[in-house]
């Protein structure tokens, strides 16, 4: 694998720009059958709480045109458990991990970052802070850019590690809410979570899902998101962002990286592939061997291309 | 080992309108797969359906290097396998899940299968266990009348002991549920049934349960939860347990005692 394809992220430098998304990919361990995790970029972990945490009642998932809505309530094992039985593992397999985080109050959030403090190969923490499928904090702390930024100065001041905000398009100003977020100290913003949709069960006239709605996620999201990403890397110069939204193939990929993210997170293509980021590594590789360019020309280059001048894309309203 | 198995559709063969199975050349995967476990199988490039589809393997022939499938059409995902060519690929991810148990049966001893409707999907493998361990296995088949059991004929010569039919409306066999049916036969078998293996919807999966605990006949049923991904990542096939909140369908089963679900919160 070429240097070509490594990408700066603030702090921290990944060899390419491949991640899977938290919440698709178990915690890698599930996925080690289908893809060498030592050739991904990094992955983010399942949303990891202080206590461990039961999630919803079933139906919790529900295809939809084009993708999927979940609300799967952030089921996961614990921090604890996690550090103990799942990271030596991951270690052994050299996968770069981003752990994910969550909790109901900032005090969990800076609790769950406080267990990570000086554990050994966790490469950084992603917060998020756009969970739509849990009753308390989750998307709370992202649909405000005051409450984003009191949650993420108070985890800034709780570590040193790479700090990743995770941010939900559901917030009523994504650019407010990215800006009060790097101000309160992210090193880079990954955008965006789930979109809150609903699916209704044409006979019974109830809701597909118990949680009532759920996050869309796949392909079904890609254009919205795109925009988003475009959208704050031309308002937010230089804050390092990770895309994600429906991303399943090179052609996603390059065109995220075009919109300005340094690196790509793949969700629901997970589920239906599990090789696929595998398989993305090697294609995005060809590719920068092909036309003997970098992934760092191609970050952000739709804002460089005269096209892009005209247009305020994804402008609010 | 799990794989990624690309697969060529060999051949249909239709029972009745929405009814009928399909065998793939999948040497690898035939030769893996054990009773009772199942593939999440695409047919490629679709957007809808965007999901794999969960499917049990009806049966597998490692000589043949095919495995087949007994499918009814309920909606975009089963549509798209009733549509596909002859000739066509199709990715099958697996086998997964842990499968039906009888390493510990004894040569003779006697069990029942009993399904309800389409759920019979993964019995015809079993069936071939059963033959190859010398296990009386009866089957019991019901459904809420005689289209619903067009397929049954893909049971002819798997060498189930006696079969018994049950129709909700006694348009095919015995008028009444299958569950009846069962319990009838249960109070009856001498021997008594060693074990009784299960698959079909969840109501009668709960009365089914009521049934061999009142007779203390252990069991074994195939579950089924909507699963996006089939190995454990989206936790999305999750079912109410009763020494646990939940049981993730695809990892810890499909195949599960009636004793760890709790009925009582399952839709």
């Amino acid at each position: 694998m070429s240097g070509a394809l490594e990408t700066r992220l603030g702090p921290l430098t990944l060899q390419n720009p491949i991640v899977p998304a938290s919440g698709t990919f178990g915690y890698g361990l599930e996925f080690t059958d289908f893809v060498d995790l030592a050739k991904l970029g990094a992955f983010c972990t399942k949303g990891l709480s202080l206590h461990p945490h039961a999630g919803n009642p079933p139906p919790r998932i529900c295809e939809t045109p084009a993708g999927m809505l979940n609300a799967i309530g952030l089921q996961n094992v614990g921090v604890k458990v996690f550090v103990e039985e799942k990271l030596p593992r991951l270690r052994e397999l050299g996968a770069t991990v981003i752990a994910n985080v969550w909790g109901d109050a900032e005090e969990d959030y800076v609790a769950v970052v406080g267990a990570l403090e000086g554990v050994a190969d966790v490469a950084a923490v992603e917060l998020n802070i756009s969970c739509p499928n849990v009753e308390k904090g989750g998307m709370l702390f992202g649909n405000s850019p005051s409450a984003t930024a009191s949650l993420v100065s108070r985890v800034r001041a709780a570590t040193r590690r790479t700090l990743v905000v995770k941010l939900s398009p559901n917030a009523p100003d994504l650019v407010e809410s990215a800006r009060a977020a790097r101000d309160a100290g992210a090193d880079v913003l990954s955008l965006v979570n789930t979109f809150v949709g609903m699916a209704i069960d044409p006979v019974t006239a109830r809701p597909r899902l118990s949680f009532g709605t759920g996050g869309l996620s796949g392909p079904a999201i890609k254009p919205l998101a795109l925009r988003m990403v475009f959208q704050v890397a031309r308002a937010l110069p230089g804050v390092p962002l990770m895309g994600i939204g429906g991303i399943s193939d090179l052609s996603d990929v390059l065109e995220f990286l075009a919109a300005g993210a340094s690196a790509v997170q793949i969700g629901t293509a997970n589920f239906r592939d599990p090789g696929v980021c595998g398989r993305l590594v090697d294609e995005l590789d060809a590719h920068c061997r092909n036309r003997k360019t970098t992934v760092a020309e191609l970050v952000g280059r739709a804002h460089r291309s005269k096209a892009s001048a005209g247009g305020e894309a994804g402008a609010e309203g | 080992m799990r794989a990624d198995h690309r697969a060529t559709l060999l051949r249909r063969r239709v029972f009745s309108p929405g009814f009928f199975s399909v065998s793939f050349r999948a040497p690898d995967l035939a030769r893996a797969v054990l009773p009772g476990q199942f593939v999440m199988l695409e047919v490629a490039g679709r957007l809808r359906p965007y999901l794999r589809r969960a499917y049990s393997v009806a049966d597998a022939d490692p000589s043949a290097g095919e495995v087949e499938f007994l499918v009814r059409t309920i909606g975009p995902g089963t549509a798209a396998l009733e549509d596909l060519a002859e000739g066509s690929r199709a990715s099958l991810l697996g086998p997964l899940g842990n499968g039906f148990s009888l390493a510990d049966l004894e040569k003779g001893a006697r069990v029942a299968v009993v399904a309800g409707g389409i759920g019979a999907a993964p019995f015809p493998l079993l069936f071939r266990a059963f033959g190859e361990k010398g296990i009386r296995a009866d089957l019991y088949l019901g459904g809420r009348n005689a289209a619903e059991l067009d397929f049954r004929s893909r049971f002819d010569g798997v060498g189930a002991a006696e079969t018994i039919l049950a129709t909700d409306d006694g348009s095919l066999g015995a008028k009444g549920f299958v569950t009846d049916a069962f319990a009838r036969g249960a109070a009856a078998a001498d021997p008594s049934y060693a074990r009784v293996y299960s698959c079909g919807p969840m109501p009668m999966f709960a009365a089914l349960a009521r049934v061999v605990q009142r007779a203390k006949i252990p069991a074994e049923f195939s579950t089924e939860a909507a699963m996006g991904c089939g190995f454990g990542a989206c936790l999305g096939c999750v079912i109410p347990a009763t020494d646990k909140p939940f049981l993730v369908s695809c990892l810890e089963g499909p195949i599960l005692p009636p004793e760890r679900i709790a009925w009582e919160k399952v839709v």
